[in-house]
């Protein structure tokens, strides 16, 4: 783990130097897995080391009784592909990490991975489906005969048509695909999805119902305390490993937009994290994928958690 | 080319009977009444467009809406038509909004 200090791509960023290595989404960053040898002379100086230096320490005592805690923790993102090898000693070496997630700042007990769950569920928002019709459309027809449609051939190659139960509202091209949006549940966009379907069928169009896919899912939840996000994004600050994308797990730029934006990675799900601590979810296929990245991100909150 | 739309107002009814029974009595031909028709149409698009200074407000619940040929239909229910003088309510209505602007 000598590579540890030498993190030389990275060094620039915005991070203090080490805040890359992954593992544990803990605001001691710095900690690489396995390195657990010796306490890693840290060059830098900043608090963030010192308190990693406590850590270590009490993660040495506690050490033993890591066994095979990284692996154990379904819970913990791996937020950190990290760029660095230190994950590579993961399996193995006296996990310096109590794969906790919980408890950032103090020293650590080993808590058992899923401990506090925390209580809180999303709440789905919106769901985006799509199916194919399976036949031709002709939509000036459809748009003349049916309710509640919009066609404006001009702006949108599409008939935009709504119902009131469940309150949706679909995209309906001339190929026969469809794409249904607003719905507040899997079963109640596919319900949505089939009247539509329905609706173009007594219209004499040889309608079917191919393919229903759920592509996107949107959850939003409240932690109910204020977040220092701006401390959140130095010590997230990781590439990720979609670096064409962003290099950033997470990025916060006020004067854009008010809230974080991070990206986790296992789960894939885009999360956008505001100063009330009101919690954006989304980029889900299914509905587990919600739940977990928001246990995955509750801890790291937590200790984000604003005190003033 | 201005919309005929105009034509089926109680009106437009009255222009088009009174030519109807001009064209019954000889007096002008068809061709003729079909000019007077494009006339009023033009005329009344001119009329309501600046000379039409009153304005009625209405309020009700939306039934259906349909936007096709960039013409707007919408049917409502349970409509209050409130000029500052009078109240008239209504149980259905149906309004039709040519459209011809392309910037919505």
């Amino acid at each position: 783990m000598e590579q540890n200090n030498s993190l030389p791509p990275f060094q620039g960023l915005a991070s203090p130097q080490g805040a890359m290595t992954p593992g544990m989404p803990i605001f001691s960053p710095m900690m690489p897995y396995g390195s657990g040898l010796t306490p890693q002379p840290v060059t830098n100086t900043n608090s963030l080391s010192l308190l990693e230096e406590q850590q270590r320490q009490q993660q040495q005592q506690a050490s033993s009784q890591q066994a095979g805690v990284p692996g154990g923790l379904g819970q913990t993102p791996q937020l950190y592909h990290s760029q660095t090898v230190t994950t590579t000693t993961l399996p193995g070496n006296t996990p310096l990490y109590t794969a906790t997630p919980l408890t950032p700042m103090t020293p650590i007990t080993p808590a058992t991975p899923a401990s506090e769950s925390s209580g809180i569920v999303p709440q789905l928002q919106n769901i985006v489906s799509t199916v194919n019709l399976g036949c031709k459309l002709d939509l000036k027809t459809i748009a003349l005969r049916a309710r509640n449609a919009e066609y404006n051939p001009k702006r949108f190659a599409a008939v935009i048509m709504r119902i009131r139960e469940p309150r949706t509202t679909a995209l309906i091209f001339s190929s026969g695909k469809m794409v249904c949006t607003g719905a507040k549940s899997e079963e109640q966009s596919r319900l949505a999805a089939r009247k539509y379907a329905r609706v173009v069928q007594k219209l004499g169009f040889p309608a079917k119902f191919l393919d229903f896919k759920i592509q996107n899912m949107v959850g939003s939840c409240d932690v109910k305390f204020p977040i220092r996000l701006e401390g959140l994004v130095l010590t997230h600050q990781q590439f990720s490993s979609r670096p064409n994308f962003f290099p950033y797990f997470s990025s916060y730029e006020p004067e854009l937009f008010p809230g974080l934006i991070y990206r986790m990675i296992k789960p894939r799900i885009v999360l956008l994290i505001f100063v009330s601590g009101k919690v954006v979810l989304t980029g889900a296929k299914v509905r587990g994928e919600i739940y977990e990245a928001f246990e995955n991100i509750y801890p790291i909150l937590k200790g984000f958690r604003k005190t003033t | 080319m201005a919309y005929q739309l105009y034509r089926n107002t109680t009106l437009g009814n009255s222009l088009q009977e009174s030519l109807d029974e001009l064209i019954q009595t000889q007096q002008i031909t068809p061709q003729l009444a079909l000019q007077v028709l494009l006339q009023f149409d033009k005329a009344i698009n001119t009329a309501l467009a600046n000379r039409v200074r009153n304005r009625v407000n209405f309020k009700g619940s939306l039934n259906t809406y349909r936007f096709c040929d960039n013409v707007w239909t919408f049917v409502l229910n349970d409509v209050e038509f409130r000029e500052v003088t009078d109240l008239v309510k209504v149980d259905k209505v149906k309004i039709v909004l040519p459209h011809s602007s392309t910037t919505e």
